[in-house]
């Protein structure tokens, strides 16, 4: 598809004579309009350098300000300014060269040692390594220079050289002006430059002292128009007024020959400005202001950073056929299916390539006047036109092979779905488009996982390839069901939870048992038409209907603890379906095997429909929680509370021990550190036998328990923290809360050095029966905690990526199964030393068994 | 060739771009939870998302160094004798172990009052004290009447003494620099050795009882100066993973390894970011892009460098496909040869 390919890019620097050629205009004129409103001639908005007005003619191409790309034009500086960015190089190269007769300061000897090193490093069989221990020598080499003393060509003694930000060159007491410099290093000839590694024939380092100063086209720094009619120049536009102006003082200056003193203070001002030009957070001097006092905005400041030229405009852009909306869930659509809203359908298009062989497909679609209609027509030479009644007919008749038809988008489309932050590449994938009634996108619950989306205002991205190659690669590398399987550690990462692993494990209870009307209505619910072998007593067995789902051939067994899941010949013969087996995560090993036995799609379709079949029973069954699932029987309350008395007075006999220094000390831990430790393990203890307390005590239709040990949602210790205690409330440092107030308190209501359970954030209140005032404060401690942790780990974390991801982005593996990067070295000799592919691993290892 | 070609990666696949997400997706997960893990905190060592920063930065230095020093057998198999060892390791100041200083300038000596109660904590005697310390400051010492230890300066120039006094306090009077506090611990299979709360491994291994092939630290360049890259690489790779499981994230191996392998590729050791690989690479586009835009752009013109348009950041930035996934195959026929073929 690429008819031209770019196939390097050279760097250097534009000499004099070329930046003279490479101009359209000497500017003269320090400002920009007249008082008619009309570019000035040789003024910083010459009409020969562009045009950015509708209805002005560019003097250079003859074009209109969509046609002309501007030109570039240049500003003579009556005195030569060093270009400060390259300041440090310009020090580089004095120092290595002589500064009598500019040759190197290398003697004969090195200089021969040297360029063999040079051949050794390009030439084609010398390793990387080699190369870099070359260049490392060569780099040591030059850096000695600075030291040498006297020049091994011509004898003369070298004097100190004196660098100082940003533009200042001293050698000995004296300062050298940029005239000087430039004589300088006009003289050093182009072999030793090659030995310094600079290529002559594009960096010739004299170029780096400004005689002439490149003006880039108004294209580049337009005026905005304001709304009332006042014009506001760009920054840089400001900028090169500023240099103007003072060149222009100068050139006064220097004619009416003033004193030196003054045409010095101007060259320097000149120097500032040009230096600014650049880049305006050069260190060491004063940034340029604005007007409003704010800094200007120069050319180091566009291309660098977050919102610069390289990573806001070039790696990343904005698109087209693209729709951003609220989502929401549907049950009822597959999970590789996205929901488009009607109004978002009818304005994407996806492009239909007219051929010899379905132009009358085209023009039978050419001619449909509501909803999948087309919208755009684009000619073979690119032109795009919108369709009109009144061109139609037209149209219709103008149609061939080469043309394009853009047409609504419809159901089975391809469309890349995204949602921010892309942390991985799971957080694009390709669904197929679903159009539905409603304003917002919709996925199933199982496709979240991977996106980390919720319903609760979350919005994402709608992407529709426009190619054939970019859809056929999204439908066959991105498709949802190719990313059940996480490729950060091979686990299961799409699928059901929460209502899905309730029903299913409440329906594969052992003692489940369903009329023929309730089974017909659950099968029904998950699209199944058939109903499986009834009991004796003519019930289905909420196992069997299960089995129906299976997809056929299936055979499975797996044990986690006392759990035995076992699928013989597509039948559930003894087991539950829980969160271990069927939910995401490491413990299921259930859909690997589907994966393997029968297909990816097979196991797309067995999570829509068991999906279905489990919110089907959970309805069915009614699960609910209410508050009664969290209220405390009289009984428990009491153990409850004899428990926390217990634990407190614990704490209490600790602390005496303690402070009658009875306490024995742990290993490697000062008395203190001990005290801290053993109280932070009784409280800890505490809660651990609450939950204990809890399950025992909880009947087994309590839905809120069930819901925690199905692994639905929830976990006990939430319950526990709800009906019994909170418990130790935690710090950032990890240990107990102690500061505060001063005098190491929390609160003023607290005694001073009182270390006991309450005083140190240890809540005895559920969130049920309430918060006493301090321990709201301690909980609202720890809360706090979290939140600011939170908000510093993701910054970090961030940063984090985008280093690792810089870093690593060139290496691929390629047909031999090794890593290499771009350049073609060998990161690793087999991938991961076996080859196997992450998202493929527990594939390979059910295999082996 | 690797043997299963059935679950083997694609040629192409972008691997390394998978590791890093693979590291970085669950980044915002860590530290977080161990707000959840209230309890048995033994060793306060550096964990959760720090420390795997601190790992790819390539640091000089673990901010919690760690050493776990194996023993020779004669002394592996008694508590006594690795406690031994462990004592001639164990790191200890004078700081930690004195009451304060007395100077007498008039007569060029200083009188170290010592801690007894820590003395005995950490079982060491004046007499001993006072030797490592003669033997550190090249001074002379004794051991006065009340058990303190006397250190005569030779000198009666304030100067020269306060500047011996400010060398006391932080002069080490046992063990081995760096090495921090040692003590012994047990395998399961219970064979005893010294665990270490620093880490300068090239004198450990000098210390008569330690098996100099069998020391372990968290330390990466000091693994790397001792038992080269490829105990390095592992080491990284050890430490990310055990990192990882600690804070209960699960990624694969292959990532971890890649990560590793790709630090020291080159045979040293090289961190993430501009400083390391991203600092090292070839053109000119991918540095500007990442950081320091200007500095690189600027060098690339003053040199005359040439971007060879080869990696992916390259290519994203002119608009042109990457060289890697879908994007790396290319048609191979020589035209050469194919217009031979048709004669």
């Amino acid at each position: 598809m690429q008819a031209e390919v770019i196939k390097q890019i050279k760097f250097g620097i534009f000499s004099q004579e070329q930046i003279r050629k490479l101009s359209v205009a000497k500017l003269t004129v320090p400002d920009t309009y007249n008082e008619d409103g009309y570019p000035i001639d040789g003024g910083l908005l010459d009409q020969r350098l562009g045009v950015i007005d509708p209805g002005l003619v560019c003097k250079t191409c003859g074009g209109r300000a969509k046609t002309c790309p501007g030109h570039f034009g240049h500003i003579e500086l009556v005195r030569p300014v060093i270009h400060s960015e390259f300041a440090k190089i310009i020090n580089m190269l004095l120092q290595a060269t002589c500064q009598k007769c500019h040759r190197i300061l290398l003697n004969n000897d090195q200089i021969g040692v040297f360029k063999e090193e040079m051949e050794r490093e390009l030439a084609p069989e010398t390793t990387p390594a080699e190369a870099s221990a070359d260049k490392h020598s060569e780099q040591d080499m030059l850096k000695k220079l600075k030291s040498v003393k006297k020049c091994p060509h011509c004898q003369t003694v070298q004097e100190k050289l004196k660098f100082s930000m940003p533009t200042y060159f001293y050698l000995g007491e004296r300062r050298l002006k940029p005239d000087e410099i430039r004589d300088m290093l006009a003289k050093v000839s182009d072999d030793d430059l090659k030995l310094i590694g600079v290529d002559p024939k594009t960096s010739r380092p004299e170029a780096l002292i400004l005689n002439s100063l490149l003006v880039p086209p108004v294209d580049v720094r337009p005026s905005i128009t304001l709304e009332t009619g006042e014009r506001s120049e760009d920054d840089l536009t400001h900028k090169l007024v500023d240099i103007m102006r003072i060149n222009q003082r100068l050139e006064q200056n220097i004619n009416a020959g003033a004193p030196q003193i003054i045409i010095d203070d101007l060259w320097e001002l000149l120097q500032y400005h040009v230096t600014t030009y650049f880049n305006n957070e050069t260190s060491g001097i004063p940034p340029a202001r604005h007007r409003s006092g704010r800094a200007l905005k120069t050319i180091a400041q566009r291309l660098k950073g977050k919102e610069g030229r390289f990573r806001y405009n070039l790696s990343g852009k904005r698109v087209n056929y693209s729709a951003r909306t609220v989502i929401s869930v549907d049950p009822a659509i597959d999970i590789d299916e996205v929901g488009v809203p009607q109004a978002i359908a009818e304005k994407l298009t996806v492009p239909f390539y007219i051929t010899e062989w379905n132009l009358e497909a085209a023009k039978k679609l050419l001619e449909r006047t509501e909803y999948p209609m087309v919208i755009n027509i684009v000619a073979q030479d690119g032109k795009r036109k919108r369709i009109l009644d009144t061109n139609k007919e037209e149209l219709l008749k103008e149609i061939k092979a080469g043309y394009v038809l853009e047409r609504q988008l419809q159901d089975g489309d391809i469309a890349l779905f995204n949602r921010q932050p892309s942390l991985h590449r799971i957080s694009i994938m390709a669904h197929r488009v679903k159009v539905l009634p409603g304003k917002t996108f919709r996925i199933t619950y199982p496709a979240t996982a991977p996106y980390n989306a919720d319903f609760d205002g979350d919005e994402m991205n709608l992407h529709i390839p426009q190619t054939l190659e970019a859809q056929a690669e999204a439908k066959y590398l991105m498709a949802v069901q190719n990313q059940i399987f996480s490729p950060r550690d091979g686990n299961v990462i799409i699928a059901n939870g929460e209502d899905g692993v309730i029903g299913l494990y409440m329906l594969t209870q052992d003692g489940t048992s369903l009329e023929l009307e309730e089974a017909e209505y659950l099968l029904g619910a998950a699209g199944i038409r058939e109903l499986p072998k009834a009991e004796r007593d003519g019930t289905y067995s909420g196992k069997a209907i299960f089995s129906m789902l299976l997809p056929k051939g299936l055979n499975f067994e797996s044990q986690s603890g006392n759990d035995v899941l076992k699928i013989k010949d597509s039948e559930l013969v003894s087991g539950v379906i829980n969160k271990k087996a069927y939910a995401a995560g490491g413990s299921n090993k259930l859909f690997a095997a589907i994966a393997m036995q029968c297909g990816f799609e097979e196991l797309k379709k067995f999570l829509a429909t068991s999906s279905r079949l489990a919110y089907a029973y959970a309805t069915l069954s009614g699960v609910t929680i209410g508050v009664k699932d969290y209220l405390l029987t009289d009984e428990m309350r009491k153990e409850k509370e004899k428990m926390i008395a217990e634990t407190e007075g614990k704490v209490k006999e600790l602390i005496a021990q303690y402070k009658s220094k009875k306490l024995e000390p742990l290993l490697g831990l000062t008395l203190r550190q001990s005290l801290e430790q053993m109280i932070m393990v009784e409280l800890d203890l505490a809660r651990g036998k609450a939950i204990q307390m809890l399950v025992k005590n909880t009947s087994s239709s309590n839905f809120a328990m069930l819901m925690a040990t199905s692994g639905a949602r929830a976990n006990v210790l939430n319950l526990e923290q709800v009906s019994m205690f909170l418990g130790q409330q935690a710090t950032r440092e990890g240990g107990r809360i102690k500061r505060g107030y001063y005098t190491n308190r929390v609160v003023p209501h607290i005694p001073r050095n009182d270390s006991s359970a309450e005083a140190r954030g240890f809540v005895g209140s559920s969130y049920s029966d309430g918060l006493t005032p301090i321990e709201m404060i301690m909980h609202a401690v720890g809360g706090r905690g979290t939140v600011i942790q939170k908000g510093l780990l993701t910054q970090r974390s961030g940063y984090l990526q985008r280093r690792l991801a810089n870093a690593l982005q060139d290496y691929y593996v390629t047909h031999d199964n090794s890593v290499r990067d771009v350049n073609n070295n060998v990161i690793e000799t087999i991938y991961g030393g076996d080859g196997i592919d992450p998202t493929r691993v527990s594939f390979a290892k059910q295999k082996k068994e | 060739m690797a043997k299963d070609q059935e679950y083997n990666v694609q040629a192409g696949e972008p691997v390394g771009v998978i590791a890093a997400q693979s590291l970085g997706e669950p980044g915002t997960q860590m530290v977080l939870r161990t707000f959840h893990l209230a309890g048995v905190a033994a060793t306060i060592a550096t964990s959760g998302l720090p420390r795997i920063i601190e790992l790819l930065d390539a640091k000089k230095m673990p901010s919690s160094p760690i050493m776990r020093i194996h023993l020779k057998e004669s002394y592996s198999k008694s508590f006594a004798k690795a406690d031994e060892v462990a004592k001639k390791i164990s790191e200890i100041k004078m700081r930690s172990i004195m009451k304060r200083v007395a100077e007498n300038f008039a007569s060029g000596k200083i009188l170290v009052i010592l801690n007894e109660q820590s003395m005995q904590a950490v079982d060491l005697t004046a007499r001993q004290a006072a030797a490592r310390l003669a033997k550190e400051l090249g001074v002379e010492t004794k051991v006065g009447e009340h058990g303190n230890i006397i250190v005569n300066t030779h000198t009666k120039n304030l100067k020269d003494v306060r500047a011996v006094t400010v060398k006391i306090t932080k002069a080490i009077v046992n063990g081995i620099e760096g090495a921090g506090k040692a003590m012994v611990a047990q395998e399961k299979g219970g064979e005893f050795y010294v665990e270490a709360a620093g880490s300068n491994i090239e004198p450990v291994m000098q210390v008569e009882g330690v098996d100099p092939g069998k020391i372990y630290t968290n330390d990466l360049f000091a693994m790397y100066r001792v038992f080269g890259v490829e105990a390095a690489r592992n080491t990284l790779a050890l430490e990310l993973k055990k990192t990882l499981e600690d804070q209960d994230i699960s990624v694969n191996d292959r990532h971890i390894s890649l990560i590793a392998d790709a630090m020291t590729a080159d045979g040293t050791l090289q961190s993430i970011g501009r400083h390391g690989l991203v600092g090292k690479k070839e053109s000119v586009f991918a540095k500007a892009a990442f950081e320091e835009t200007v500095k690189h752009l600027i060098n690339a013109a003053a040199f005359g460098q040439i971007d060879y348009m080869r990696g992916v950041t390259e290519n994203i930035l002119v608009g042109k496909q990457i060289p890697l996934g879908t994007g790396s195959v290319k048609l191979v026929i020589k035209r050469k040869e194919t217009k031979k073929k048709e004669k």
